[in-house]
């Protein structure tokens, strides 16, 4: 996983999903992101800086920490 | 099921980064009557390259600073005898228009001590990267929207639609229905990137490459197909970037002055490129890294000590803001400070771009393709080191052409056809009858390059590779693909792979050396001007692909 969200601050507003380049996001059936593509991160960071309530955080994948 | 959708619009575009928004605005205009349409894979505010913005506009001429003939010059070193110098002539003259477009829509330039530009050096010649801040690609989407262009998010283009000699339109997948899209229109721009996932990177991730992992050279395949000519896909090229994070950073470390040092902390290039040192074309920076690491002299890193506070901080702005800000989080968690640290760096994986280096489709002045109706912008027309501005400048003319003259569908146009046959194609993937995900062929096929297409080259080690990978164009057909977006998957792996073939074609074909790394053969290690100062390019023949010397015309 390539991503830290922190379902407590989420407000499911789906800013992430929208905009993400690779969709790598998406929403599951409460409207909560969830990553459904990892493979396919490009740790770019639009997730990140788009989330309004500032509740996603990039974790680099394990080869690259 | 439902019936799969025909859209009819004046000016199709595909691609929604820089270039192809670029040229959505500049059309509206001109022409608020022409109906444009953007077909994107992703979301236009974020999507391409530069989703996430770029610390510098490179590639402009700022009067004052440089002239048009010195960025000639400048991309004609880079380009090592080979430039054909329209498109970049094209570049030159429209640069500093698009640097002013864009402070006027809100893109932030920031100024220097004597309140102009900041406006650094990174060609072996002449001054043309203007330091850059700001959310540019949301200002550009903005705007696009603002003139009233038609955005289609989610829909990656898979073929163009042809009539009778001319350009159609083009079929796309609707990733929300999972079904087929056509879209027919009388001028279609071609501005879907680069091919990023080319050769296999250090990273370990298929998508952890240095270009933009989702463009993987779609419009290359699609243009080439349809009848228009490649170019340069023997410019292999790689960068040197961040070890593991695989970052930007190169053209921002180096305009602004860090030393690229071997593990002794001596400034190598001296031994290469004694009057550019690091500025040297990047075909020659890379030639040198490897060297140095086969001399014993490795790890290589950029180095920033002796630099003034101010332009460290100048540097860090760049990294940590724009383009792929998540470096700072990585320095972070290596605990790396520019005052203090040197950053290693490592040769990314082999990738072919027209604008960060000469792999493309062949464009005129105005992006005009060999194909009547079909243009061609951004990285994946060859615009050799056009970089941003002239992805822009280019999306620009090719608009101009398009409202400037009269539009018309060409006939023998069958979309409803074209359509069924895609269906039935998305139905073969559905089966999957190879029972081989699509990451594994990927994996394959970059495996490949890697050992086979990636510099140093040789002869017997291309023609493994188009023999090798001769089952691989039979195979794709029948990759699985359960979902929509393993569908875009799917044809994103089969565009890399051909990408791959042509760049091992075109190697093969240039029996000598020359970009430096890019293009060493080691079968024929000298350059040879009087047979090679020219272009390679590659065209669809009625058997196969053609190959021949741009100075030396198509073979009959």
């Amino acid at each position: 996983m390539n991503l830290a969200i922190d379902y407590d601050c989420c407000t499911g507003c789906g800013a992430c999903a929208l905009v993400c380049p690779g969709q790598v996001l998406a929403l599951d059936d409460e409207g909560r992101p969830f990553e459904r593509y990892p493979d396919d991160c490009w740790y770019c960071g639009c997730c990140q800086a788009d989330c309004p309530a500032g509740c996603i955080e990039i974790l680099f994948p394990y080869l690259i920490r | 099921m439902a019936e799969a959708k025909i859209k009819e619009t004046d000016f199709l575009i595909i691609g929604g980064g820089p270039a192809g928004l670029a040229a959505a605005i500049r059309a509206r205009e001109l022409e608020p009557r022409l109906s444009v349409t953007v077909l994107e894979k992703a979301e236009i505010s974020r999507s391409g390259a530069a989703g996430r913005g770029m610390d510098a506009l490179n590639n402009v001429v700022v009067p004052g600073v440089a002239t048009v003939e010195e960025y000639l010059e400048a991309v004609a070193a880079i380009s090592d005898g080979t430039l054909e110098p329209t498109v970049s002539r094209v570049i030159g003259e429209r640069s500093f228009g698009v640097l002013k477009k864009l402070e006027a829509w809100g893109c932030h330039f920031p100024r220097g001590a004597d309140g102009g530009y900041i406006v650094s050096q990174f060609h072996p010649k002449g001054r043309f990267m203007v330091e850059m801040r700001g959310e540019l690609k949301k200002i550009i989407a903005a705007k696009a929207l603002e003139m009233g262009v038609e955005v289609v998010n989610r829909h990656p283009v898979l073929e163009l639609l042809k009539g009778r000699e001319k350009i159609g339109g083009a079929l796309a997948l609707d990733l929300a229905a999972g079904r087929p899209a056509a879209f027919v229109a009388p001028a279609v721009l071609l501005a879907a990137g680069g091919a990023a996932r080319i050769g296999l990177s250090n990273t370990g991730y298929l998508h952890g490459t240095f270009d933009c992992p989702w463009c993987n050279g779609e419009a290359q395949r699609m243009g080439y197909r349809a009848g228009a000519v490649l170019t340069g896909f023997e410019y292999t090229g790689q960068s040197s970037m961040t070890r593991d994070y695989n970052g930007a950073g190169q053209s921002t470390f180096i305009r602004h002055g860090a030393h690229l040092v071997n593990a002794a902390g001596q400034r190598f290039m001296e031994r290469y490129a004694p009057e550019l040192m690091e500025r040297a074309p990047s075909g020659i920076r890379m030639r040198a890294m490897r060297e140095e690491e086969l001399a014993g002299r490795g790890p290589v890193a950029f180095t920033f000590g002796h630099l003034p506070e101010e332009t460290i901080a100048l540097i860090e702005s760049a990294i940590f803001e724009v383009e792929r800000p998540t470096m700072r989080q990585y320095f972070a968690s290596k605990g790396i400070d520019l005052r203090r640290d040197p950053v290693e760096v490592v040769m990314t994986e082999v990738y072919l771009c027209g604008g960060h280096g000469l792999a493309g489709l062949v464009g005129d002045g105005w992006g005009r393709t060999k194909v009547p109706g079909l243009f061609a912008a951004g990285d994946c027309l060859a615009n050799p080191y056009g970089f941003l501005a002239g992805a822009m400048a280019m999306g620009e003319a090719a608009a101009e052409r398009v409202a400037g003259s009269s539009l018309a569908l060409p006939a023998g146009l069958d979309p409803a056809g074209r359509l069924a046959g895609l269906e039935e194609e998305f139905r073969r993937h559905r089966q999957g009858a190879l029972r081989v995900p699509v990451r594994e062929f990927e994996y394959k096929y970059r495996r490949l390059v890697n050992e086979f297409v990636a510099p140093p080259k040789s002869g017997p080690k291309l023609e493994r590779f188009l023999h090798e990978t001769e089952a691989m164009v039979r195979d794709q057909e029948d990759l699985p693909a359960p979902d929509p977006h393993t569908l875009m998957k799917v044809y994103e792996a089969k565009a890399g792979l051909f990408c791959a073939r042509m760049a091992a074609l075109a190697s093969l074909f240039r029996t000598e050396s020359r970009f430096g790394l890019y293009h060493q053969r080691i079968d024929f290690p000298e350059k040879d001007d009087r047979r090679w100062a020219t272009r390679v390019m590659l065209e669809a023949g009625p058997e196969g692909p053609l190959v021949y010397r741009e100075a030396e015309g198509r073979p009959v």
